[in-house]
């Protein structure tokens, strides 16, 4: 939706909650972005990288979360407002450097966009609940609930950072990140970009003895400070009737507020918008006099335990209500917290959600299932067959973080665990270590710049045993939305750039290297099969242009792709099993016609990879003549 | 007012962007938007589901629609049609539909077939007030030469029928800001689409 985030201050438009982010960033005059995309932060950057050069700011999308912290870092110690944003697990990649940048203080506005994602939409590694970071590093964390909060919460985190030389945690959740709203544009402040490193050991020399102590006290000072000043301006009570009062954040929020519509029951809501530090000041004065309170949080009871904690001394008969009626696990929308409601409330809204999905899932029962497949085209799907072809079923996969994780699914199931990114490397190393079985670790291009460099350094390193490395090159970041990596050849200001080659990087870090097209079977097989025989570190790269991008670019281009054919049905049956059922593109569909089994590739689905007719009997697929092309 | 709409279909269809089109329409009359896209993982060849909400502000906060509370649902894709019963009910769910099945690759592995569409339109009849049927692809294809025309024409189909609470103007002013690329060619889809919607009678 990303054209209107630079319309005219006071217009209403339309925004995903990170486009609001975005906005927000440029209206409080961001001079640096740098980022590493993850889902559900990906469209901040996504949103900021198209219009950086029109608004003036620096951009940068960086090989991986920590190296994007530290970069906005070095420009907001010169004095230049900075962004990064990331999902939970690039925190946990930046974390190493964002706890002691805390610590230390800004100078220039500096605010870290974090989105967890609950329900893990996007994500497979855990349910993480980022609000502990801040808890952990002592940075404080407001969170906005709505996509016009999004844009305001931002320009304040600046303002915020600022004034108290701290990084500002900006937190949202999945649905705050990718739901959309109205929001109302303010005045865009022109970016300041340069700076000046000023030298000032006193601040910055946390090795002397005892700064690191003094540094953690101005810290814990700092925190008192901002909760006496922010939490009047981010914490609010929207009043109501009774002694039952609700206590909430984040997206939460707006499920409560319409929750209680349908119950038509008028409580009072306290609204934290501020969520570390958590004010004991407003929640005493919320929860004093009142019978029962309940939380209303995604994820970890964060907020409940620290009403329980301060009810202790305000109010000690409180009842309080949280995670023993609404769940832990998984994310919110209106109908999981309904029942908590009617539990606590003793009131039916008259929904009967156990029979009606009762009834869903008896509609659905015999219908195929629909899970996320590799694009027609893809060429991961041709690496993953090429793969299975000379290394079988019982190879060990080591799996990655990227689109092709897609590979868990059937027919190839060849990721027997992800984890992490860049962890297909170390973990495939120790199972090869101890197992006398041949391991194949996956990893796409950008996570391997990422974070598989140190693992592929490490198996030299150790001269050990070795996984054979496959790097899935498919020339972008794919999964998030086509962001340039290292080896694109494109930085995120759109500047051409010397391309760091996969192969240079990986011969100089010790391992023996092929390099395959990943369209064509004959050469992905011929050094499969030549890396097989050999020990220690070996890496192939298969290279081919994610299709998606291919595709687009050549739409732009108005150019269309070449369409293939099955020219002769009888030809195409000696192979048409291994076809549909171990390469299985969606453009290669099996159809009865008059009791006879037909095959066809449905024109609107093939994407001309070609890979269906090399692996076909001769003569069986062709290119399609199309009178009416260029 | 409050009007709750779904739109669903496979990845790569263009479903979000017919999604952005009505939110931007009911922006511009002055509704309070609010809604919901899925991104990532799901994108490739799944479903994906897309929310959108317009009216009053003061009732609508919560970005997601609730189960069985949609009142219009288009599909895109049949199939996707019967999951998105989870949002519809009897009393108050219209359901307009693409009849051009994407066929899961998990139809030929788990050997279950794609239903035939009699048996999707009796599936989803316990779910919805009212279901309409078009082959939009074909149309698109007959009309415009490109499949990627039919998200257009129904909605078209869906305003024509007077199934969305918005002006028609509105929509053809979110087609311009949002594909100003193809403006032309979609325009021409919208009301071609319009024009059945407003003529035709029920193919069900």
């Amino acid at each position: 939706m990303g054209i209107e985030i630079l319309e005219k201050p006071g217009k209403k438009v339309v925004l995903l909650g990170n486009e609001a982010i975005a906005r927000g960033s440029i209206e409080a005059g961001v001079g640096v972005v740098a980022c590493y995309p993850g889902t559900p932060s990906s469209e901040v950057p996504l949103a900021l990288s198209g219009v950086a050069k029109e608004v003036g700011f620096y951009f940068e999308y960086s090989a991986n979360e920590k190296v994007a912290v530290e970069t906005a870092t070095g420009a907001a110690w010169s004095g230049v407002r900075s962004l990064t944003a990331m999902k939970h697990y690039g925190l946990n990649v930046a974390s190493d450097s964002v706890l002691p940048i805390a610590y230390l203080g800004v100078k220039g506005g500096l605010v870290l966009m974090v989105a967890d994602d609950p329900q893990g939409w996007s994500s497979v590694q855990s349910e993480q609940d980022s609000r502990y970071f801040a808890k952990m590093g002592k940075i404080p964390m407001i969170e906005p609930t709505n996509p016009q909060e999004c844009l305001d919460y931002t320009k304040l985190a600046f303002d915020m950072s600022e004034e108290f030389e701290l990084p500002i945690f900006l937190r949202t959740t999945t649905k705050t990140s990718h739901s959309i709203g109205t929001v109302k544009l303010g005045k865009i402040k022109p970016p300041k970009i340069k700076g000046f490193f000023k030298k000032d050991p006193a601040r910055f020399n946390s090795i002397q003895r005892p700064n690191l102590q003094i540094f953690h006290e101005k810290l814990i000072k700092k925190l008192e400070n901002i909760e006496k000043k922010y939490s009047s301006k981010l914490n609010v009570v929207f009043k109501g009737k009774g002694d039952i009062g609700i206590i909430t954040s984040g997206v939460s929020f707006g499920y409560v507020k319409e929750v209680l519509q349908m119950f038509h029951a008028d409580l009072p809501i306290a609204k934290l918008g501020l969520t570390f530090p958590l004010s004991e000041r407003f929640v005493s004065d919320f929860i004093r006099g009142k019978k029962k309170v309940i939380v209303v949080e995604e994820l970890e009871p964060i907020l409940e335990d620290f009403v329980r904690q301060t009810a202790k001394d305000v109010n000690s008969d409180l009842i309080i209500h949280g995670k023993d009626v609404f769940p832990t696990v998984g994310e919110y929308n209106l109908e999981t917290i309904i029942p908590g409601f009617e539990k606590i409330l003793s009131k039916r809204i008259g929904i009967d959600f156990k029979k009606h999905k009762k009834n869903v899932d008896n509609a659905l029962k015999d219908l195929p299932p629909r899970k996320p497949v590799f694009c027609p085209g893809c060429p991961h799907r041709s690496t993953f067959y090429a793969v299975k072809k000379v290394f079988g079923e019982n190879t060990v996969y080591s799996g990655d973080i990227g689109c092709y994780a897609l590979g868990i699914f059937e027919p190839f199931k060849m990721q027997d665990f992800v984890v992490s990114m860049g962890a297909s490397l170390g973990i495939g190393h120790g199972i090869s270590e101890v197992s006398d079985q041949d391991v194949v670790a996956f990893i796409g291009d950008s996570t391997f710049f990422h974070a598989g460099m140190a693992g592929l350094v490490n198996l030299k390193f150790n001269n050990g045993k070795s996984p054979l490395v496959v790097v899935l090159d498919n020339n972008i970041t794919a999964m998030t939305g086509h962001q340039p990596n290292p080896g694109t050849g494109i930085t995120g200001m759109g500047k051409k750039v010397d391309p760091v080659k996969i192969e240079d990087v990986a011969k100089s870090l010790g391992a023996e290297v092929r390099v395959a097209n990943s369209f064509n079977q004959k050469q992905l097989i011929d050094a499969l099969n030549e890396l097989k025989k050999m020990k220690g570190p070996r890496v192939l790269v298969s290279r081919g242009e994610c299709r998606l991008l291919t595709k687009r670019l050549m739409y732009k281009r108005g150019v269309k792709l070449p369409v293939f054919e099955i020219v002769n049905q009888k030809n195409f049956e000696g192979n048409a099993n291994d076809v549909l059922n171990n390469f299985s593109c969606p453009g290669v569909i099996k159809e009865k016609e008059n009791g006879k089994t037909i095959y066809k590739i449905d024109q609107n689905m093939c994407w001309g990879c070609s890979v269906c007719m090399q692996i076909s009997p001769e003569g069986s697929i062709k290119p399609k003549r199309d009178e009416n092309e260029v | 007012m409050k009007f709750d709409l779904m739109s669903t279909g496979v990845g790569g269809e263009g479903v979000l962007t017919i999604g952005v089109i009505i939110a931007r329409a009911a922006n511009l009359e002055g509704y309070y938007v609010r809604g919901l896209q899925l991104h990532g993982l799901a994108q490739r060849g799944g479903t994906i589901p897309t929310f959108v909400r317009f009216g009053d502000e003061k009732e609508i906060s919560s970005p997601g629609i609730m189960q069985a509370n949609a009142d219009l649902i288009l599909a895109f894709e049949p199939l996707e049609a019967v999951r998105a019963t989870f949002y519809a009910r009897k009393e108050k769910t219209t359901f307009v539909i693409n009849n051009h099945p994407y066929i899961p690759i998990y139809a030929n592995l788990n050997n279950i077939p794609y239903p035939s569409l009699d048996k999707i339109l009796k599936k989803i009849k316990p779910f919805a007030k009212d279901i309409h049927v078009f082959d939009t692809n074909n149309l698109a294809k007959k009309e415009f030469g490109d499949v990627i025309f039919g998200n257009t024409i129904l909605l078209g189909i869906a305003v024509g029928k007077g199934l969305i609470p918005l002006k028609e103007e509105s929509l053809r002013e979110s087609i311009k800001i949002t594909v100003p690329k193809g403006v032309e060619s979609n325009l021409k889809a919208f009301d071609f689409g319009l024009n059945i919607g407003k003529s035709h009678t029920r193919v069900e």
